[in-house]
């Protein structure tokens, strides 16, 4: 959980900066805190300050929310096997507060492909607090603290990523042609598909050659 | 009024993104095959990430993510591994002007 703590201090700038980029655009700080509040979602909320000038394009803007979020179905069906153990009303809190370091957190702690749900949950708090606060921050305080990104905050996501790909390739067996598979077909159709559809080609192509490659 | 109803189609949209992967597999037979499935799924979801993020970095950033992937192989971990690739980043243009000094 030490971790996560880490990364909050990343989704903390990042959360500031979306309460810049909203209130630059005419959403009010309210508005920008209750949106970060409900949607949890970095890509879609940044995606959205477009589409909130009058008149707003309800359809399309559902459709790009889906097709930006995507990256939670593979995730959600990777946590399958714990969390539907969970009663139904547990298992939706639960993946309420799905993203993706906790759920990366959480698979590179899990046994036998079973990840605990209460670390999808409780870190998940943690990174909804540390992304409200940081929107709170960025909405009604701008431009008063600087640019964070000299710290070196923008290395914490990337770094967290791929060195839990390290673990998990440790623990998992024959997952070397999985991962360079998908990370072919990720990045070959990173520029041809909508933002965050490679990844939703690449890991299930990923997860079927990982049963064609298993010896067991 | 148009922002609370574009809000409410936002966040049910990505609530239903994140139940209808379990969802859909509480539907579906589990056995050894789908647990390799989803073994496969869970580390190629990161890897392509992470391939999707480093295609994109700069310099900067891929420096900090080799040295922090080097602490994690010899240290396993994370704490340090992170540590070391955010100081990498901060300091990297005080290491560029090192080395291009070193050079000229």
């Amino acid at each position: 959980m030490r971790t996560l703590w880490v990364l909050a201090l990343f989704v903390l700038p990042f959360g500031m900066a979306y309460g810049v980029a909203a209130t630059e655009a005419g959403i009010t700080p309210a508005q920008a805190v209750l949106m970060s509040a409900l949607v949890f979602t970095a890509i879609v909320q940044f995606a959205a300050i477009d589409f909130l000038s009058a008149p707003v394009a309800f359809f399309s803007l559902g459709l790009v929310a889906l097709a930006l979020s995507g990256r939670h179905i593979v995730m959600s069906v990777a946590l399958s096997k714990s969390i539907n153990e969970l009663p139904i009303g547990q298992r939706l809190l639960t993946l309420a507060f799905l993203s993706d370091a906790n759920f990366a957190e959480a698979q590179v702690r899990a046994k036998n492909g079973w990840a605990d749900p209460g670390l999808v949950l409780g870190g998940g708090l943690v990174l909804w607090l540390a992304w409200l606060i940081g929107t709170a921050l960025g909405a009604y305080a701008g431009n008063l603290l600087g640019d964070t990104e000299a710290y070196g905050f923008g290395a914490v996501l990337l770094t967290f990523f791929a060195a839990t790909l390290l673990q998990m390739g440790r623990q998992s067996k024959g997952m070397g042609l999985p991962v360079l598979v998908s990370m072919i077909v990720g990045v070959v159709t990173l520029p041809l598909l909508p933002t965050g559809w490679n990844i939703l080609l690449a890991a299930p192509i990923g997860g079927v050659i990982a049963v064609m490659t298993d010896r067991e | 009024m148009a922002f609370y109803l574009a809000l409410a189609v936002m966040a049910l949209a990505v609530f239903a993104t994140r139940i209808f992967g379990a969802l859909l597999m509480s539907r579906v037979p589990t056995g050894p095959k789908v647990e390799r499935f989803l073994e496969g799924l869970s580390v190629s979801v990161i890897a392509a990430m992470v391939a999707s993020l480093l295609i994109e970095a700069d310099s900067r950033i891929i420096v900090a993510t080799l040295i922090a992937t080097v602490v994690m192989a010899f240290t396993r971990s994370m704490n340090w591994a992170m540590l070391t690739g955010i100081l990498t980043a901060a300091i990297y243009p005080l290491l560029l002007d090192f080395f291009a000094s070193g050079i000229g």
